[in-house]
């Protein structure tokens, strides 16, 4: 179970985050929700140990993340797909996914079963193994985005709006592999400006607000509520 | 394009040697000690695209190790009578210990303050180079006696282009075993990608600092390799006229290609005579020239001469 308990951080001067709480526990699937620049990405980021923290703990089966290494809280089952194309464009997509890998890279063997594991569910990135991520299409790209997160092993998966730039069609086959990753024992935490399509599939949703926790419940509850619906979902 | 070399990268090394130990049987000694000069422009400009090129880290130290390299060797080998290939080895050791330093000092600063971190240690380099006489004979220089090869001592230019050219294959085979590690695919992706590499386990900081302590470790085999054809060397060698030559070489050429690197290093490194031939009074315009093939490149071929060459050849392949 993965736990923030009252976390603060910030940019300089400027605060990002303000006591904020989340809990998600093993193989749930639980939304962030919130407008631009409300710290969705903050919260990732302090989960990953990118950004530090000022104030509260994180927790990961009631151990703390504080103060520990970006590469040792990969190695204890947190991956990020990180938001936008952030692949590493001028290498090949077989590169990109093995660096994903990084943290068994002495333990060969297991990087070719995870490989192959990342081809079956993307095949399309089979197809392009060879070739340069940058030449990919934006689909491609967050394929191999969540491909090279997977290749970690990872239990819990974080992910920063993987809907960001596509098309609809796109949008609906990509939810379709993330709601099937799920069901298939992933703990998920996934960051969305579509909302519609995150408390869908989430079976729990927080929403975030100028760095602060708005509110919180399950997905088809909050789905149901007024304001809720009057501020995220358009209706 | 990770993994074992490809056939050219093991068959650059040998070729050079070959060229390397037969050329002075056809060549005359100018162009032998220009032969040289060239050689320590490629090992530098080598040594410098490994934290620019491939880390994509900006450092102007590079200069700095080129000096304590030509020092360290030639000290050791004229005061303390140890041969050149020994020198060079312990010269390695002490200029990877000095950048492990400047690095763990310098890994908590970022972008711009860490370029200017790398220039402050440069000019400290150059002013001990300067004002530490006892040692390095200030400004006055260092006269240096012929190399103590071990087994012979190296008087002749034929011979100082040989061991040159042994060294350069060395340096060039390793930084294609570089290239295609763990630690040079980790370089790479910082480059891309400092945030992805981050979240995905790679230690950013370790990543950087082995980097640049192994590029440090190239500019002083350089400095080594100045003082095995040189009969003297003084800190001028060593001032920020070289190192803004060094970056142009990158720039020229192509960063993060060695293709690139070995361009731009030699043509930028033939300039000076052709300018000298060329240009008789307006020689004084030479430092202009060079700025303005800096600002020319950047604006025209931002990728340099190899990015030029393989976007035209790339285009001509979709077309065909």
């Amino acid at each position: 179970m993965l736990k923030l308990d009252n976390i603060s951080a910030g940019y300089g001067a400027v605060s990002a985050l303000e006591g904020v709480s989340l809990e998600i526990a093993d193989g749930q699937m639980v939304c962030l929700l919130g407008a631009n620049g409300a710290g969705k990405s903050t919260t990732l980021n302090c989960i990953s140990g990118v950004v530090p923290l000022r104030g509260g703990q994180i927790l990961l089966d009631g151990a703390p993340l504080a103060g520990i290494k970006a590469e040792e809280i990969v190695r204890r089952g947190i991956a990020q797909v990180p938001e936008g194309r952030e692949t590493y464009p001028g290498m090949s997509v077989h590169d990109n996914l093995v660096l994903g890998g990084w943290v068994h890279r002495r333990k060969r063997s297991l990087i070719r079963d995870e490989l192959d594991k990342v081809y079956a569910l993307f095949p399309r990135l089979k197809e392009r193994e060879q070739q340069h991520a940058g030449l990919l299409s934006g689909g491609e790209q967050q394929m191999l985005m969540i491909g090279r997160a997977l290749m970690s092993q990872p239990r819990i998966l974080l992910m920063d709006e993987p809907s960001l730039g596509l098309s609809p069609v796109l949008v609906e086959r990509l939810f379709e592999t993330i709601v099937q990753l799920n069901r298939d024992g992933l703990t998920i935490l996934i960051v969305e400006q579509n909302a519609q399509l995150a408390l869908r599939v989430s079976q729990y949703g927080y929403i975030l607000e100028n760095g602060e926790m708005a509110t919180h419940g399950n997905s088809d509850t909050l789905r149901r509520d007024p304001k809720v619906r009057e501020a995220y979902l358009g209706t | 394009m990770y993994g074992t070399l490809s056939k050219s990268e093991t068959l650059w090394p040998v070729f050079i040697v070959i060229a390397g130990l037969l050329l002075p049987f056809f060549a005359n000694n100018y162009q032998l000690y220009l032969g040289c000069v060239l050689i320590v422009y490629v090992v530098l400009a080598l040594g410098l695209d490994i934290i620019m090129g491939r880390a994509g880290q900006f450092a102007f130290s590079h200069i700095a190790f080129y000096g304590i390299g030509a020092y360290a060797t030639a000290i050791l080998q004229q005061r303390f009578g140890v041969p050149f290939p020994i020198g060079l080895v312990i010269a390695v050791l002490l200029s990877a210990g000095i950048a492990w330093l400047v690095a763990m000092a310098s890994v908590r600063l970022r972008h711009i303050y860490l370029g200017l971190a790398t220039v402050a240690f440069a000019s400290a380099a150059q002013w001990l180079a300067q004002t530490w006489k006892g040692v390095t004979g200030g400004v006055d220089g260092m006269r240096l006696q012929p190399s103590d090869m071990i087994f012979f001592t190296s008087r002749t230019d034929a011979s100082n282009f040989r061991i040159l050219a042994v060294i350069l294959a060395i340096m060039l085979l390793l930084n294609f075993l570089l290239i295609r590690s763990r630690l040079g695919r980790a370089m790479a992706a910082i480059r891309d990608s400092e945030h992805v590499a981050s979240v995905s386990g790679i230690d950013v900081r370790r990543t950087k600092a082995w980097a640049f302590v192994i590029s440090s470790a190239y500019a002083c085999v350089g400095g080594g390799m100045l003082v095995v054809f040189n009969s003297f060397i003084d800190p001028m060698n060593f001032t920020f006229a070289p190192a803004v030559l060094l970056l142009t070489m990158l720039v020229v050429g192509g960063m993060g290609s060695v293709a690139g690197v070995v361009i731009g290093s030699l043509t930028m490194g033939i300039l000076p005579e052709i300018l000298r031939s060329t240009m008789g009074d307006f020689i004084v315009w030479q430092e202009f020239v060079y700025g303005l093939i800096l600002v020319l490149s950047i604006t025209l071929m931002p990728q340099g001469i190899w990015g030029l060459v393989r976007n035209r050849t790339e285009s001509k392949r979709s077309a065909t």
